[in-house]
């Protein structure tokens, strides 16, 4: 597959602090990029660098095989950005807002009326055409603000954290209209602290803290670097020292911990951990609420290389 | 160009804010110019007079107390001195005259007798010494001719008589247009408000950092966007314009403003509201919140309105206010306005200074898209 974007040694410093450091990827076509990092570690930066947005100290930006800068407009014809901020003109109604966006790009009047139908049953706003933007609520704002973004079909799409503080009904339309727009055949580079949708939508994560990758690659080759199998989390009213000394002595346990009636234990490696510890409670008579297991999460691999939570 | 199109429809969204400010033209514009800045009729006034008669009612002395019963508004009860002194000093009575015993036997003697005057501090008492002494003078002149006492009084009559005829070669009504005056001067108040709120509406729009940066990241040119956007300012400002004048001739009639005076007025505030969409446009580079345009608005617009005489006449506003608004556009354009009032004739002598406050208004325009440039060019690094 071609590379979409390629960025190579890129540098962005405000004053002495570094917001991006000696940054170097690729983009694939068709695929779903996320960066991933807590808030002031690169992202935006990074993706306002590529959009020109910004002027960037070192490195080289190539999109669509061309040079990015700020009067490249046949390549900004073929990229759509969805910003962090709701962009939108409070003056002029849903279906206006889309066709203002849009007809920065598409000056057929018909091509444009129907991108702005398909636009408005993308984000599921067809009802609230003729609605202005102060009369919808959070989420449906956040929808608006991909509907400007992507109206006009294009190849490359940016979307900045795209379902802050919205609503779980319409985060789900949100990430679902993404996944449409990568069938129809778009990349997307996804900017989010949201770990869960990243591991829901994205091909490749590249990790980024303090303006620097710290770890790239798929959900999977990225959950390896954790170095945990699984973890199981079991609801216990008491537990002796005895008894939880007892669960440090199990094959395969690389750390166990009991709070407030909650015993987590972590197994470095290993299958059927689960019922192996099924048979260790019920062996042992220690009686139990509810039990389950989970596969180590971003957050584990984030903490694993940073030593501190992904929301810190 | 679908610039062009948001652009229209934000105005749109805003049309009651043009109504507002175009009622409030109709609505004071019209009591303002019901408000006449110049007197054309005349009543002569009679300063009051206390006179004290101690000759008889004969010859000269008769002819002076008939001259002043007609010129005068003669007082009695005022015998008592202290009284007379009161009404001289609070100037309920201008002037107190005092005839010598036998003045009309002196007088045709040639004698030169004086009248005593206690006059008080006021303009009544010199105008009602000019009356006295137009006949006192009259009868002086005549006195040394040695005439007798009957042909003297009928002289000093004969000659008070005569009338000087002036003759207006002016035959231009100029309070005519003080309508219009009044009207283009207030509009400065409309124009102002109308275009200044509107363009930095629209302008303050598009200019958040959030929409601009969606403009900057499509493949329209940032430069060519402004252009548009300009381009469509100046058609709204002209339709402003366009709609007072309109306005004017429905309120003012066309038989004034079609005339050579209302070609002026028209020419003059369409500069102004030329230079009102430069200020609107430096404005707009300035002011991004929407809440505070009302306010930016009301001091530009109200302020000027105030300081320049376009509610109040000039001529009714301090000298230090007065040379404070030469330094604003709206002096320059209200100035016209009563030059082009007070021209009787057109020739260059008259048209010269309104040409030139033009031409002052044009220079502020320049002034402004110079500073909207500047202003502009500093904020395009966006990094």
């Amino acid at each position: 597959m071609k590379n979409v974007i390629e960025v190579k040694h890129l540098t962005k410093s405000y004053k002495s602090n570094k917001a991006v450091d000696d940054l170097s990827f690729e983009v694939k076509e068709g695929e779903i990029l996320g960066l991933l990092g807590p808030n002031g570690s690169g992202k935006t930066t990074t993706m306002n660098c590529i959009l020109a947005l910004l002027k960037f100290d070192e490195g080289k930006i190539k999109i669509f095989g061309e040079e990015m800068a700020p009067d490249a407009y046949e390549t900004k014809a073929k990229i759509g950005v969805v910003f962090q901020e709701v962009a939108v003109f409070d003056e002029l109604t849903v279906y206006g807002n889309i066709e203002y966006f849009c007809g920065l790009y598409i000056e057929d009047k018909t091509t444009r009326a129907q991108y702005v139908e398909d636009a408005l049953k993308l984000v599921g706003l067809e009802e609230n055409r003729n609605q202005y933007p102060k009369q919808l609520s959070g989420g449906l704002l956040r929808r608006l603000n991909i509907a400007c973004g992507i109206a006009h079909k294009p190849k490359l799409i940016f979307l900045d954290e795209p379902t802050v503080a919205v609503d779980p009904q319409s985060r789900n339309n949100i990430l679902e209209g993404i996944k449409k727009l990568r069938d129809d055949g778009a990349t997307i580079i996804y900017t989010t602290h949201y770990m869960e949708e990243v591991e829901i939508l994205c091909d490749r994560v590249i990790i980024l803290d303090h303006g620097k990758i710290i770890a790239s690659g798929t959900n999977d080759e990225l959950k390896a670097l954790a170095k945990i199998e699984e973890k199981v989390t079991v609801e216990v009213a008491e537990l002796s020292p005895k008894q939880l000394g007892g669960f440090e002595k199990i094959k395969n346990v690389a750390e166990v911990s009991y709070e407030n009636g909650v015993l987590k234990v972590v197994y470095g490696k290993g299958k059927n951990n689960l019922a192996e510890m099924i048979e260790y409670l019920k062996a042992n008579r220690i009686s139990y609420s509810r039990i389950f297991a989970e596969r180590p999460t971003l957050n584990d691999v984030f903490l694993e290389l940073t030593g501190k939570e992904l929301r810190d | 160009m679908i610039v062009s199109k948001a652009f229209w429809k934000i105005a749109i969204k805003n049309i009651g804010t043009i109504i507002l400010y175009t009622i409030i033209l109709l609505l004071f514009g019209s009591i303002n110019m019901n408000t006449s800045t110049t007197t054309t009729q005349y009543e002569a006034k009679k300063p009051s007079i206390v006179v004290f008669n101690h000759d008889e009612r004969k010859g000269v002395t008769d002819g002076f107390m008939t001259y002043l019963e007609k010129n005068t508004d003669i007082k009695t009860d005022y015998a008592d001195d202290d009284r007379l002194k009161d009404a001289l000093f609070y100037e309920d009575v201008a002037l107190a005259l005092d005839i010598p015993e036998n003045y009309h036997q002196d007088i045709a003697l040639g004698r030169n007798p004086e009248i005593r005057m206690r006059a008080s501090a006021g303009y009544s008492a010199e105008l009602a010494k000019v009356v006295v002494k137009r006949y006192l003078t009259i009868a002086q002149a005549y006195a040394a001719t040695n005439l007798s006492e009957a042909d003297l009084a009928a002289m000093i009559d004969k000659t008070l008589e005569k009338n000087v005829t002036i003759d207006i070669k002016s035959s231009v009504d100029t309070s005519k247009y003080s309508k219009p005056t009044r009207y283009f001067s207030f509009a400065n108040y409309s124009i102002l408000a109308c275009v200044i709120t509107i363009i930095c509406l629209i302008m303050s729009a598009f200019n958040r950092v959030e929409i601009r940066k969606r403009n900057l990241i499509s493949r329209t040119e940032l430069k060519q966007m402004d252009r548009v956007l300009l381009k469509n300012c100046c058609i709204y400002a002209f339709g402003v314009w366009l709609l007072y004048i309109i306005l004017g001739f429905v309120t003012i009639g066309s038989d004034v403003l079609w005339s050579a005076y209302g070609l002026l007025y028209t020419i003059n505030s369409l500069v102004f509201t030329i230079c009102a969409t430069t200020i609107a446009y430096v404005l707009s580079k300035l002011v991004h919140s929407q809440s505070a345009i009302s306010g930016v608005m009301n001091v530009v617009a109200l302020g000027s309105s105030f300081l320049c005489g376009g509610f109040v006449p000039a001529e009714y506003l301090p000298d230090s206010v007065l040379a404070f608004a030469h330094i604003l556009p709206s002096y320059y354009y209200i100035d016209a306005n009563n030059k082009i009032m007070a021209i009787e004739s057109f020739d260059w002598n008259t048209l010269w200074p309104i040409i030139l406050n033009i031409a002052i208004v044009i220079c502020f325009s320049f002034a402004f898209v110079a500073l909207a440039a500047y202003i502009s060019r500093k904020k395009q690094k966006i990094a």
